[in-house]
């Protein structure tokens, strides 16, 4: 399947979620992928130890050419997220893009603002498009709820009874 | 930080115990205390929280009543995560399908 023209903003913690679970490279592959600056170094912060999030942030970190990178200025501010979302933040009201974060409470203070995805959003789509199988897709799951210690969180049990539906 | 005095009356025993761990490793009691409480009290709250979202996701348990038990913020943000993880299914299934007719 070809590259779409579809655009997303992608957060340190879907760009996480997504290369944890192997498919940071398929998204990469259908749609253009755009992120920070701020998120690089937080990923170059990440890819200095030797744990399971430093080896995940290395194998992101290979594939940054693939990514848009950019920097952005922040005008509006909201005071209950860091920095590094607040540029986030005001890249997709500036570039009128959706973000897509696993971060709720980024979530919850920009969901009326802008255009706001978890990233069971790419898990949807490639389940729906027959990338995956629905076994495979309710792996995948399981995989992003014991990587990100969902256990029977909101996000978890919806997307779950999506995919089952499937 | 802001603080808040808290007193709380412990068996002796305890304390006999806070003041061995004390002279062992070297650290002040109550420092100790607040920081075994604060573990303690980070990990109930989630456990409890989780277990109050899981109801709510399961359309359980309102969001009102959410609010009588913890409070307007904690119920506003269960309610963002639960409209932003439906509307995440909604947007992927809508987009997965465009995909295929696009390239069927």
């Amino acid at each position: 399947m070809a590259k779409n023209s579809e655009n997303y903003i992608l957060d340190t913690s879907t760009l996480i979620s997504l290369e944890s679970i192997n498919i940071l490279e398929q998204v990469l592959k259908l749609f253009s992928i755009t992120t920070t600056n701020s998120v690089i170094k937080e990923l170059e912060e990440f890819a200095k130890h030797d744990d399971k999030y430093g080896k995940i942030a290395k194998n992101i970190l290979k594939l940054k050419n693939k990514f848009t990178i950019e920097s952005c200025g922040i005008r509006e501010s909201i005071k209950y997220i860091e920095s590094t979302d607040n540029e986030l933040y005001n890249l997709a009201l500036k570039k009128e893009l959706p973000l897509v974060t696993d971060e709720t409470k980024f979530v919850h203070h920009t969901r009326d603002k802008i255009e706001v995805y978890f990233t069971t959003v790419f898990l949807v789509i490639l389940t729906e498009t027959k990338y995956f199988t629905k076994k495979e897709a309710l792996n995948k799951l399981e995989e992003l709820r014991n990587i990100r210690n969902w256990r029977d969180n909101i996000i978890y049990l919806i997307t779950k009874n999506q995919l089952d539906k499937l | 930080m802001e603080t808040e005095q808290f007193n709380i009356r412990m068996p002796k025993g305890l304390v006999q115990d806070l003041d061995i761990i004390s002279k062992l490793l070297k650290v002040n009691k109550s420092e100790w205390v607040k920081t075994k409480l604060a573990e303690e009290v980070h990990e109930e709250k989630n456990k409890l929280l989780m277990e109050l979202s899981t109801l709510y996701a399961n359309g359980m348990i309102s969001k009102e009543k959410i609010e009588k038990l913890v409070g307007k913020e904690v119920a506003d943000e269960m309610e963002s995560i639960k409209v932003i993880a439906q509307k995440s299914v909604k947007h992927g299934l809508e987009y997965g399908k465009k995909l295929r007719k696009l390239h069927s």
